[in-house]
């Protein structure tokens, strides 16, 4: 379908190639989308010719969010060690092998943040009980946004095309609906009408998780 | 009034713009606004700079490769800088983050972008706009000076004046005081309120820069002067990494 087509064009657009010394890959080295059919294969070598072409917008990302650093630095790692071990899942004709990765990194950064969250409540919740105790049950304060990311990236995993290319381009690339339906050649109709799903179904992954999990 | 579309909602949710009408509903309504807020929930989680699309490429260093292939036993070792042995001479360092702000803001709608962008105006008009209509030196009138303000985290700065030339023609004379840039360049802009459009008016040097103005561009609708820091990936769109910006007062 021409609509699914479509969403990809601007998603690899925005992945820009990371090639300081385009004169050194070597004639034989595969294009993009061979490079990500190799990977999903197995094929060692790929994970080397992915690193080389997007470390740089994935350690980006990274920086972005947390500084240049370590953290940043195990962002990067668990991105490539994640796709690699996670490879089986990666469809090549689906979506661009570099959108991927921006997709795992966006989990990794979510994760990151919520682990901090976590140990940030935990340290809080200790000093409160040993301040207070005897008391009831300790409620620190509950970053939501932290643990909502999770879930939602997550449900973002499950939406199919093109409802999921949708919502990215007005999540993450900012977009209006007129220009998705410009870039995607949707009707405007049918992006309002998916966007509204999507949001809606977001809606309900926290009111039914969200709730559970910040019990 | 009806209650607005569902569909308008969910947009509004987005923070873009509805129509006049919907818009001064929302505002009464207080079904529709909490209909509003429900779904907004899940926006900002997500919508946040920190997970847009990625900006300007910073190259890990080559520890991060090496943890890599340690983790998952793959023996085949990338080239170029990304490689540990030829880790040293052709790594630019990782600049651009540093250096600019990040405001993924292509476009109109969101509240932190407009929140940024409130920041760093509310001084210039407050100080920053004033002589209008000077005589210059070289000929034409300033119509009107603005200061850059850097945006947060960085350094820049800068001066703008629009200069109308006796033959009706009319420039932006850009004075910038910016660190230099490694694999990267300034770009100066004009924006409208709403950071929807935008105008380039071409690629900016620390020092001074004269940009004609094209006939007819209606400076008003394009109030905000920006400064952005391009990689250089052949991408025409602001990056969305901005150091500096004024607001010209209309």
């Amino acid at each position: 379908m021409s609509g699914a087509v479509a969403l990809r064009r601007p998603v690899i657009g925005s992945v820009v190639r990371v090639d300081p010394v385009p004169t050194s890959r070597s004639a034989v080295d595969p294009d993009d989308a061979e490079v990500g059919r190799r990977f999903a294969a197995g094929e060692e070598q790929a994970l080397a010719w992915a690193y080389e072409r997007w470390a740089g917008q994935v350690h980006g990302m990274a920086v972005r969010a947390f500084g240049p650093g370590p953290d940043a630095e195990d962002v990067t790692q668990q991105v490539f060690v994640a796709a690699w071990t996670g490879r089986a899942r990666f469809r090549p004709d689906e979506s661009p092998l570099p959108a991927w990765l921006v997709g795992i990194c966006r989990h990794k950064i979510a994760d990151a943040w919520a682990r901090r969250d976590k140990q940030r409540r935990e340290a809080e919740a200790a000093l409160t009980e040993a301040q207070a105790r005897p008391g009831g049950p300790v409620t620190a304060g509950v970053d939501t946004a932290a643990t909502d990311r999770v879930l939602l990236l997550d449900e973002l995993d499950h939406l199919g095309q093109p409802q999921r290319g949708i919502i990215e381009l007005a999540f993450f690339e900012d977009l209006t609906h007129a220009q998705i339906a410009e870039r995607t050649g949707l009707p405007l109709g049918t992006v309002k009408s998916h966007i509204r799903r999507t949001l809606e179904r977001l809606r309900t992954r926290l009111e039914v998780d969200g709730a559970a999990l910040h019990a | 009034m009806q209650h607005c579309t569902p569909e308008q909602l969910a947009l509004a949710a987005l923070r873009e713009p509805l129509p006049d009408a919907d818009a001064a509903h929302l505002e009464e309504c207080a079904a529709c606004r909490a209909e509003v807020a429900s779904l907004r929930r899940g926006v900002e989680a997500l919508a946040v700079p920190q997970l847009a699309a990625p900006g300007a490429a910073v190259p890990p260093p080559p520890r991060v490769w090496d943890a890599i292939a340690a983790a998952t036993g793959v023996s085949a070792v990338p080239h170029q800088d990304a490689a540990p042995a030829a880790a040293a001479p052709s790594v630019p360092p990782p600049a651009e983050p540093e250096v600019g702000t990040v405001l993924p803001f292509r476009s109109r709608r969101r509240g932190w972008l407009a929140a940024a962008a409130a920041v760093a105006v509310g001084a210039v008009i407050g100080a920053g706009a004033v002589a209008i209509v000077q005589r210059e030196d070289d000929g034409g009138e300033q119509v009107t000076a603005i200061a850059l303000d850097p945006l947060a985290g960085n350094d820049a700065s800068g001066r703008a004046e629009i200069v109308r030339r006796d033959d009706g023609s009319r420039v932006v004379q850009l004075e910038l005081d910016a660190p230099q840039l490694d694999d990267a360049y300034y770009e100066l802009w004009l924006i409208d309120r709403d950071v929807v459009g935008m105008v380039p008016l071409g690629i900016a040097q620390a020092g001074s820069n004269t940009y004609e103005l094209p006939d007819g561009l209606e400076l008003g609708r394009f109030p905000l002067v920006d400064v952005s820091v391009e990689p250089l990936d052949g991408n025409p769109e602001h990056s969305g990494v901005s150091v500096c910006r004024g607001e010209l007062e209309t």
